[in-house]
């Protein structure tokens, strides 16, 4: 039986999950963009645009302690992090191209590493999708085989209805036990939904372009693409789908923490040896492992590609590269 | 020894980067005169003043200091000829840069002490230490190496109780 | 107000690009030089990116447009080896970028004589949330160059395009420099906290600078740790102080760091505050003519002391 809530009952919904506790995560105005960041409220959530960063940060954190250290006077004590202080969340009005990265990152985190943080956020987490109605001209996600009603990675699938309000969709079981757990602010029934987002890239041919990949590791076209590359990791950290992370270790002799961030292949350190020795030594190679890896290297291991369209990559990048426009080119080839 | 010493609720950490011919020499100079001052100051001795790099003192104020003393030879006597034109010109751009960042400059204090001024030394890290006393503890660098993104806070009570027992 | 135009014509900036495209191609050619760094159009319409051109026929991919954004002078840095490398480089120039070449040559990082410099006269760029598909106008005009003095750039081997009346624009930067200063440290404290804490470390900001050259980062190093690396509140607020730190009396203020930030974090207030106290402090300006030493890696014996003890 297809179910529908109305506008004001999803913020209802909102102000009752965070009154039990839960951390709801969803889009809300930062500044002068819009970020998911967690809602103290449902008037909080604001969903008229594409949040500046992806929904990755609801399971995979800009920044995460994962051990703590002190010394006194027996030696030092190391402590774990503990993965049940992980909070539940429910991550709320996430574009199926955020939502759609997340199954994709599962297979490479629960593979010859079971990485608990990453798999215990997510396990804690409940997404409810939202189908999208608004795409500007950085937005490819149909031409990467997804599409603005991709239900891929949601637990629940919201879609905005004509007459105000949302069809909410059942996807997972986690979804039903979140929907029947608060069923009194659904109705059943159904209405007609707003058009959707339209995409204008057309349909790229990813079998080819892998093929491409394969055979053209060595290229003129990752210069002529790269050497305007500035270096920065903007394009890493705003992607949904990207997920290198590096350790260091802060603090003092005393005290201090090992923590997990966000890095990027397009940072110059990030193949950086001891030795001083780089095998990524110049922009485009680094460029180039950035494409390789989303569309040939995960995809050889996983049968999945890390790319998503949303577009971020494209309308961040300081120097107008457009991930959009490469992939074009090799289809076109 | 320090027979007038006395209990203050807020005993505030002053750190004083201070140049190896002059400034410690004065601040040696101080003790072996026994003279007193308050014992809030931990100084730390660098070749010059043209050493002391401004990111230092940030990270002096990261690390829990409440006031930082940064002191060296008088224009002209420098060892290096020139060490403290050049530090001088720095520390007048840093503190202009701190001052709009929003960091109370009365918890900065730069000075000349010379070798022969240990009462000048005792005179300034005196000054510095009261003034100081009297703002309280610097709270906001603290404040701030206590939080996190939202997406890496986990539920951890003992965490809280740190953050809410920065005085 | 001045004048009538409420709207940059675009008509000025196809003029420019049909000139910037007959000098490189003309020195192309020539074998002048190897290489013409400028602009070419993006995929989506409105959009531009910075290009290498060093076959003649790819001259007429060249642009000028006010999506032109970018600052060249930074493909020109030892950050970018590789475009060096290729030999005399002609770069696509507007006043503002001309003052980071100016810089770069102050710091002996360019020759005058290594460069064929095409100067752009320019009305203005696009700011960053701007809808593209207007004209340049009170809305969609970038920030820095609402309060540009630098719309025709000097000492250049050539300068292309002739500036028309331009429509008088409202400070933005100045004003909320101005806005800044009157608060009181506490709340400008909370103001930078804000922004500072969102900050994400893609170092967008750094990679983008034509100053920020450095093949080892202070904040890069980790023996010893001079910054915390890690995209926490402390950490973030550490390197924004270093970087604002490090540009003082180098920054010209193109204000590429805060365009690149893909949090929006205002950073050019920082440069346009510490440009300004130098100036009053030391009278000097960045960018205007190669100096070889800036205002703190030199000093006078009567400097301003009255701060210190």
């Amino acid at each position: 039986m297809p179910k529908t809530i109305t506008e004001q009952n999803l913020r209802l919904l909102i102000d009752t999950l965070v009154k039990e506790g839960t951390r709801v995560v969803g889009p809300r105005a930062a500044g002068t963009m819009t970020l998911y960041e967690p809602l103290a409220t449902g008037e909080e959530l604001h969903l008229g645009e594409l949040p500046r960063r992806s929904a990755k940060e609801a399971f995979f954190p800009l920044c995460e302690t994962i051990l703590t250290y002190e010394k006194d006077k027996e030696g030092v004590k190391v402590s774990d992090i503990d993965p049940a202080r992980f909070p539940e969340t429910v991550l709320i009005g996430a574009r199926p191209c955020d939502v759609a990265a997340a199954p994709v990152l599962d297979a490479v985190f629960s593979w010859d590493f079971k990485d608990e943080f990453f798999l215990e956020r997510r396990r804690k987490t409940t997404i409810i999708g939202l189908a999208c109605t608004k795409a500007d001209d950085a937005c490819f996600c149909t031409a990467v085989g997804l599409s603005p009603s991709d239900t891929k990675g949601s637990d629940l699938f919201l879609t905005p209805l004509k007459d105000g309000g949302y069809r909410c969709d059942v996807v997972t079981e986690k979804g039903e036990a979140l929907l029947s757990a608060h069923a009194g602010l659904f109705a059943d029934g159904t209405g007609e939904p707003l058009p959707l987002a339209e995409p204008t890239l057309g349909k790229l041919d990813l079998e080819k372009i892998r093929n491409w990949l394969d055979s053209h590791f060595e290229d003129p076209l990752w210069e002529e693409i790269a050497q305007r590359c500035a270096g920065c990791g903007a394009c890493a950290f705003l992607c949904p789908a990207c997920h290198c992370f590096d350790i260091v270790d802060e603090g003092g002799e005393q005290k201090g923490a090992r923590r997990k961030s966000w890095d990027a292949c397009g940072f110059g350190k990030f193949t950086g040896h001891a030795s001083g020795h780089n095998p990524r030594d110049v922009q485009p190679q680094r460029y180039r492992n950035r494409i390789m890896h989303k569309f040939k290297y995960y995809h050889d291991k996983f049968g999945q590609r890390l790319c998503t369209g949303c577009g971020r990559c494209i309308r961040a990048c300081p120097v107008g590269i457009d991930i959009a426009a490469v992939l074009e080119e090799i289809n076109n080839k | 020894m320090h027979a007038h010493k006395e209990n203050h609720d807020f005993e505030p950490k002053i750190i004083a980067f201070v140049c190896t011919w002059c400034t410690y020499a004065g601040a040696d100079l101080a003790g072996t005169s026994r003279m007193q001052y308050p014992a809030n100051t931990r100084v730390v001795k660098f070749p010059c003043t043209g050493r002391i790099d401004p990111v230092f003192i940030l990270r002096a104020f990261q690390k829990g200091a409440d006031g930082v003393l940064v002191s060296g030879c008088h224009p002209g006597d420098c060892h290096y000829m020139a060490g403290n034109f050049h530090a001088r010109r720095r520390f007048a751009a840093f503190r202009a840069l701190l001052d709009f960042i929003g960091v109370d400059l009365q918890r900065l204090q730069f000075s000349w002490v010379s070798a022969a001024e240990g009462g000048k030394w005792v005179e300034v890290a005196t000054e510095l230490t009261e003034r100081v006393r009297a703002l309280g503890p610097m709270r906001e660098f603290k404040e701030l190496e206590a939080e996190e993104q939202w997406s890496g806070v986990i539920d951890t009570p003992e965490l809280q109780e740190a953050y809410n027992n920065i005085p | 107000m001045t004048n009538s135009a409420q709207t940059i014509d675009p008509a000025l900036y196809a003029a420019v690009t049909d000139a910037v495209r007959a000098e490189a191609r003309k020195v192309l050619e020539s074998g002048a030089v190897a290489a013409v760094v400028g602009w070419q159009a993006g995929r989506r319409a409105g959009t531009a990116m910075p290009t290498i051109v060093t076959d003649p026929a790819k001259a007429a991919d060249l642009i000028f447009s006010p999506a032109c954004v970018n600052n060249l002078a930074l493909y020109l840095t030892k950050a970018k080896k590789e475009v060096r490398g290729k030999g005399k480089i002609a770069i696509v120039a507007k006043g503002c970028d001309l003052k980071a070449l100016v810089g770069l040559m102050g710091e002996n990082q360019l020759k005058r004589e290594e460069l064929h410099i095409i100067g752009v006269v320019c009305a203005g760029v696009q700011g960053a949330a701007a809808d593209r598909s207007l004209p340049l106008s009170e809305a969609t005009i970038a920030g820095k160059c609402r309060e540009c003095t630098v719309h025709t750039p000097e000492n250049t081997d050539v300068t292309v395009g002739t500036l028309t009346e331009l429509p008088h624009f409202t400070p933005t930067e100045s004003a909320e420099l101005a806005r800044l200063e009157a608060m009181t440290p506490a709340e400008r404290w909370s103001f930078w906290k804000e922004h500072f804490s969102r900050c994400i470390r893609c170092y967008a900001c750094r990679q983008v600078c034509p100053f920020c050259y450095c093949e080892q980062c202070l904040c890069d190093r980790n023996r010893p740790q001079a910054v915390e690396t890690t995209p926490r509140p402390a950490g973030n607020m550490a390197w924004h102080i270093v970087r604002a730190m490090h540009l003082a009396g180098r920054c010209a203020g193109c204000a590429e760091c805060e365009r690149a930030c893909p949090m929006d974090i205002p950073l050019n207030l920082l440069n346009r505050k510490m440009a300004r106290e130098l100036k009053e402090l030391y009278g000097h300006e960045a960018g205007f003519k190669p100096k070889e030493k800036g205002p703190l890696a030199e000093y006078r014996e009567d400097d301003d002391q009255s701060f210190i003890k």
